[in-house]
């Protein structure tokens, strides 16, 4: 796990539409798409979502956690799938639980392969259509295989699919009524490059064109890419919501350590000493370890320390960028 | 196409599309191999009734109505398929009722014909036997579609609905409702007798509930529907993180 601190996150997201999450609902204006009060989650003494509330408007909002964080029971929560334990969750308006209704309004893809594997891909998405009452399911199904690029396997049973292509034939399954709320579990699993950038440009333009998309994620870099919104969930709490800068930034500007390897690490330590973004630095083993006050201070400045230092670099890497130590700081921070 | 015709198609393909379909076929046809064996050695039942009760009635319909019953939804909500009809917005009694009706059929498709077939060469066409064996063949058509509306709504209600209609076939079918008086009338299969008994007097030598046995069949076949709609309604989706 890796953080480009050099990314634009200008670049990041549809330019017409900006979802904000916020972490409790509006309390004037239209009803958001979806919104959740102090929703709790537990089984037995296990809390699984703990006391969680935030609103969604119209664009795309990662929903961004290490794994077993409670993603899933959130999204299936929100799905109509499981009954919050407390709390009040409202989706397109409607409650979510125990109302098969709100299925109009709602495409899920859930994160289970589960689908059956002797109907083709086409099938697949005329049987959702046909269960969605609409009008001429086969040209819907059509439709929306078209959308996901899987026309040319259409015809062959789902289960000759690879991951990815059944991950498509579940999202089609889910857009064929175009309903306003998209809600995807880990969507990119699976996937090859190539799926994914078509994945994330469709979520675009269907964002774009007004629709609520909350897809999971425990890849910071899918989120990165796709979301403007994001809601960071940690051990069951929302640990940051809102504008993926924003979060980015705490994220960013927490300690962290480097590792460096040079033509020269004695000189190097001593000259990165002198800079104020550096406030440790050892050399063991022949490895020199950084400590950095500021991840983005240390970045900029590091090749210019070894060029005034006349030390060439071979390496320089962050040690501790698993996703669990952002999320740990992120945690802390609350 | 309605909802009801969708779900029910493809309920039948899931059911269909698996090796248990051989296995039932084969289930099935027993009553007819042993008709089959009797004839080869040039003999015919004086009373066919009993043996079609004791096989076909305890043994086969039960057997294959658990199978379907519990494929058609149970097995599909634990390995997941079952989602993609749930998020739909399709009353919960839509589902139940067309899975029901097509798991029912698919077994009345392999037991009638059993039970025909296997009544005919066991105890010919004369009379009272053709007529018992006509009588236990729409009494089993009618206990077809209750077996499966109870080990459907079982599957619904637990994880465990396989073990526990094996456990109500054989423990309380076969041992309990023989023991107790009175709990037969909690029994399909003392349903069926009834029914048999009601259309064939020399069906079953004796029946607590006789044509009763179609009251309890309507009964117990809503009560089961409305339970397994009212469990789905608020089922839970299972294995999430």
């Amino acid at each position: 796990m890796t953080m480009s601190p050099a990314a634009d996150p200008g670049a990041v997201g549809p330019a017409t539409a900006t979802p904000t999450p916020t972490s409790a609902p509006t309390p004037n204006g239209p009803e958001p798409a979806i919104s959740l009060e102090r929703v709790s989650r537990w089984y037995g003494n296990v809390v699984a979502v703990n006391d969680i509330s935030f609103a969604l408007a119209p664009g795309i909002t990662g929903l961004l956690g290490p794994n077993g964080a409670g993603k899933t029971t959130l999204l299936h929560m929100l799905a109509g799938l499981l009954r919050p334990s407390s709390g009040r969750i409202r989706v397109a308006g409607q409650a979510a639980w125990h109302n098969p209704s709100v299925y109009r309004s709602i495409g899920l893809v859930p994160e289970r392969e589960a689908v059956h594997s002797f109907l083709t891909g086409r099938e697949f998405a005329t049987l959702a259509a046909r269960l969605q009452r609409l009008d001429d399911p086969v040209a819907a199904a059509a439709k929306a295989m078209q959308t996901v690029d899987l026309e040319a396997a259409a015809d062959r049973p789902i289960g000759t699919y690879s991951k990815g292509m059944r991950q498509r034939a579940k999202i089609a399954a889910a857009l064929v009524h175009e309903p306003p709320i998209l809600l995807l579990d880990e969507p990119f699993n699976g996937m090859d490059p190539r799926q994914r950038i078509h994945m994330m440009a469709l979520l675009r333009s269907m964002a774009a064109a007004g629709r609520t998309i909350l897809f999971s994620s425990h890849i910071l870099e899918e989120v990165e890419r796709l979301a403007d919104g994001v809601l960071v969930i940690v051990a069951g709490r929302l640990a940051a919501a809102g504008d993926y800068r924003e979060i980015r930034r705490l994220m960013t500007d927490r300690p962290h350590t480097f590792l460096v390897r040079s033509s020269d690490d004695r000189s190097l330590a001593a000259a990165f000493m002198a800079e104020p973004a550096v406030f440790g630095a050892e050399l063991r083993e022949n490895r020199l370890t950084v400590r950095v006050a500021e991840f983005a201070g240390f970045t900029r400045a590091v090749a210019r320390v070894a060029r005034d230092a006349s030390v060439t670099l071979y390496e320089v890497g962050p040690t501790d960028d698993s996703l669990e130590s952002v999320f740990a700081y992120l945690v802390s921070r609350r | 196409m309605t909802i009801f015709s969708t779900i029910a198609g493809v309920t039948l393909r899931a059911l269909l599309g698996r090796r248990r379909t051989l296995l039932m076929l084969l289930l099935a046809s027993t009553p007819v191999l042993l008709g089959l064996l009797v004839r080869a050695n040039d003999n015919e039942l004086r009373n066919v009734g009993p043996t079609i009760d004791g096989f076909v009635v305890r043994v086969v319909l039960p057997l294959i109505a658990l199978v379907f019953g519990t494929a058609a939804l149970g097995a599909e909500l634990d390995d997941g398929t079952a989602i993609h009809i749930l998020t739909k917005p399709i009353s919960r009694w839509t589902i139940v009722v067309s899975k029901t009706a097509m798991a029912g059929t698919l077994t009345a498709a392999l037991v009638v014909p059993s039970t025909i077939l296997g009544g005919i060469l066991l105890g010919g066409t004369g009379s009272p036997n053709l007529g018992v064996t006509l009588a236990f063949a729409l009494a089993n058509f009618i206990g077809s579609y209750l077996y499966v509306a109870i080990f459907l709504t079982l599957s619904v209600a637990t994880s465990r609905g396989l073990i526990i209609g094996l456990a109500y076939a054989l423990i309380w079918e076969g041992v309990v409702a023989g023991l107790l008086p009175g709990s037969q009338v909690f029994s399909v299969r003392e349903y069926i007798g009834g029914i048999a008994q009601a259309l064939a007097p020399k069906a079953v030598a004796d029946s607590i509930v006789g044509a009763g046995g179609f009251a309890y069949a309507a009964i117990v076949l809503v009560l089961a529907i409305g339970f397994g709609s009212l469990r789905l309604s608020t089922y839970e989706i299972r294995g999430t993180d």
